[in-house]
């Protein structure tokens, strides 16, 4: 006997209740809508933390002398003591295909003064116009401007800037162990002043010309501490810094080439973690649902006692009493799968190509020590959608085994009798 | 460096005194430690510090007042000459003659090397009154290397905000002059150990002239203090140390 005829039976059971029946899509629809918004604004914020955690001020790629990290100290410069070639070392990293932008850098720890109030900073030394290419903490400075070389100027952040009480134009001093042992202290005039959103680097950065901050700390121009690289995307940072590894050991350089994903090693678990998380998102919403549309399958089975008992007792066996059962439950969860994709759809491309600001609601927040911003945005990822549409019509399958192997068990004669 | 002092000026007390064989271990550490109290002091000393990266001598002129305050003013090399160090109730000041202005230390730096050597700023200020920071007990009588000494060790009281796991100190009983410290941390490693020496006579009393400061870590490393002129119970009032002081530049 062909199939045909039980799912036909399955089908218009739907239409038996048709509002029961739309009820009870819309709450699978809505489960699905639910399972693909939490999933697409997660991965939504695990994307904006990626790109503020690579792309706000560190790079995609650190390059460091091998020696460099953990400790960070200020004689371990890329080349080690006889320093390198600079322009020519960036010219190196830019050959590559995936390199996007460079950016030198020095770093010292110091003391930023003014007046009584003294912190304790992070001192950056950058190449104005290339760390603008890399980094976007400068793009947007909240007052003033980035830094010229040569003119004792500098940037700090929001943070510091309360803390000292300066704003732009005042002078600042900064004290600093040299490379020789001496204290180099000068004055600096804050040019300008950042904001990144991370409370550390707002309260501890202080960033002066690469030039400038060489000489307070008389360390030679060919030294410096980091090559900053931004590369295509994120995601390619492996293969590139592999690739980067290649082209530059030829040069004798005792080199690092670090990927993001080896130096925030927190943030590539963390995604990990709350891609481990997605299938639990499944679980509790379909888990949710399944005992709704049981109970849906479970009353219009009893409903059918009689009709299912003269089917029985016509010859048609348990089997295909289930096979309509679960017909109907699967032709329900294709109905709600198209609603569920129906109201998603709308939803989700709106919120992906035009995120909302939430600000209102929350300020920044930093999450692994990566900032994300207060806005509703949403990634579209078709493997989600699919596994969701997957999990749906397996839950409407799921809910209706117990109410189809109670409607295969109907005793035809008890049923017809009325009792 | 006020380790130093204190080291310096227990010296100090304890070499007059005579027939001092039954002092309990407190009694002998607190003239270790009281000593510098109520004098003041003013001496010249250089500085030697030796690092992994490089090596620099600072000639200073030092005065002091108490365990409370006290003034270094460098003298060498010529680039920083006139840089100094106010240390004033706890609180450290420095001044930076090229910029003419004057940083207070914040707190959080107070573990920070002073002047790139391997004392901490926080060596300048705290107020090692070891008798009232430590427990403090004999651990060794007797011979060492030909010499008679204790061996004393100083476990923080429970209450005591000091930084160091415990203290061993050895102290020469023919004299009272101390030989070495060692510092230990809070899981019982061995920190840096100071090491005491060239005992003459400076300002009419018996001082150990070089303090040599050699952190556990850093085997290659060390900042040698040695003081060249000393004097003492000089005429210092507490307002001479002062900020205008410190600016000034003479």
């Amino acid at each position: 006997m062909s199939e045909k005829p039980w799912f036909r039976i399955g089908w218009r059971n739907l239409g038996r209740h048709r509002k029961r029946t739309m009820l009870t899509a819309l709450g699978l629809a809505v489960g699905y809508f639910a399972a693909v918004f939490t999933i697409g604004y997660s991965e939504g914020l695990m994307a904006e933390m990626v790109e503020n955690a690579t792309g706000l001020v560190s790079g995609q790629i650190e390059i460091h002398d091998a020696e460099y990290r953990p400790e960070r100290s200020l004689y371990d410069t890329i080349g080690g003591r006889d320093g390198v070639n600079v322009t020519r070392l960036l010219d190196g990293v830019s050959t590559d295909p995936g390199v996007v932008a460079v950016a030198p850098r020095v770093y010292a720890g110091g003391l930023i003064s003014s007046g009584e109030s003294t912190s304790a900073g992070m001192l950056m030394g950058i190449d104005p116009e290339r760390e603008l290419t890399v980094s976007r903490f400068l793009d947007e400075l909240v007052d003033g401007r980035v830094p010229e070389q040569g003119r004792n100027e500098l940037v700090i952040g929001v943070e510091m800037a309360r803390q000292l009480a300066v704003g732009v134009g005042d002078d600042v001093i900064i004290v600093a162990p040299g490379a020789d042992g001496s204290m180099g202290n000068d004055l600096y005039a804050v040019s300008g002043i950042f904001r990144t959103g991370m409370p550390e680097l707002d309260a501890s950065n202080a960033v002066l010309p690469l030039a400038d901050l060489q000489t307070l700390l008389t360390l030679d121009p060919s030294r410096i501490h980091e090559i900053a690289v931004t590369i295509q995307n994120p995601w390619i940072a492996n293969d590139t810094a592999e690739r980067l590894a290649a082209i530059l050991n030829p040069d004798d350089l005792d080199l690092e080439v670090a990927p993001w994903t080896e130096l925030n090693p927190i943030i590539v678990e963390f995604v990990a973690l709350i891609n481990a998380f997605y299938g639990i998102v499944f679980v509790i919403v379909f888990g949710v649902a399944i005992f709704g549309v049981a109970n849906t399958m479970l009353m219009s089975t009893y409903e059918r006692r009689r009709e299912i008992a003269v089917m029985l007792a016509m010859g048609a066996t348990p089997g295909s009493v289930v096979k309509t059962v679960l017909y109907e439950a699967g032709a329900m969860g294709i109905l709600a799968l198209a609603l569920g994709i129906g109201i998603s759809l709308p939803l989700m491309l709106w919120w992906n190509i035009a995120p909302i600001d939430l600000s209102r609601l929350y300020g920044d927040l930093t999450v692994q020590g990566a900032l994300l911003r207060p806005v509703l945005r949403v990634e579209l990822n078709l493997a989600y959608w699919i596994w969701g549409g997957v999990a749906l019509v397996a839950t409407a399958l799921l809910a209706a085994l117990y109410p189809a192997a109670r409607a295969a068990r109907i005793p035809p004669a008890d049923a017809l009798s009325g009792l | 460096m006020k380790p130093i002092f204190i080291a310096l000026v227990a010296v100090l007390t304890v070499n007059g005194v005579t027939g001092a064989q039954e002092l309990s271990p407190r009694e002998i550490m607190d003239r270790v430690d009281r000593v510098l109290r109520g004098s003041s002091s003013h001496g010249m000393a250089t500085m030697q510090v030796t690092t992994e990266n490089w090596e620099r001598q600072m000639t200073m002129e030092i005065w002091s007042l108490g365990t409370e305050y006290s003034l270094v003013r460098l003298r060498a090399p010529q680039k920083e000459a006139g840089t100094a160090t106010l240390m004033a109730d706890k609180d450290i000041w420095n001044y930076l003659p090229k910029v003419d202005r004057t940083i207070k230390m914040p707190a959080s730096m107070m573990g920070g090397a002073w002047m790139g050597s391997h004392f901490t700023n926080d060596d300048l200020v705290k107020e090692s009154q070891l008798v009232e920071d430590y427990n403090i007990e004999i651990a060794y009588e007797g011979d060492r290397d030909g010499v008679t000494v204790w061996e004393f060790l100083l476990t923080p009281l429970p209450e005591a905000a000091v930084v160091w796991g415990h203290l061993e100190y050895q102290v020469r009983q023919q004299d009272y002059m101390p030989l070495w410290a060692r510092y230990y941390d809070e899981d019982g490693e061995l920190s840096r150990t100071m090491t005491f020496s060239e005992f003459i006579d400076l300002g009419g009393r018996l001082v150990p002239a070089v303090m040599d400061l050699q952190p556990a870590d850093k085997p290659h490393e060390r900042t040698t203090m040695r003081y060249e002129t000393l004097e003492f119970d000089i005429d210092l009032e507490r307002s001479f140390f002062s900020l205008q002081t410190l600016q000034r530049q003479r």
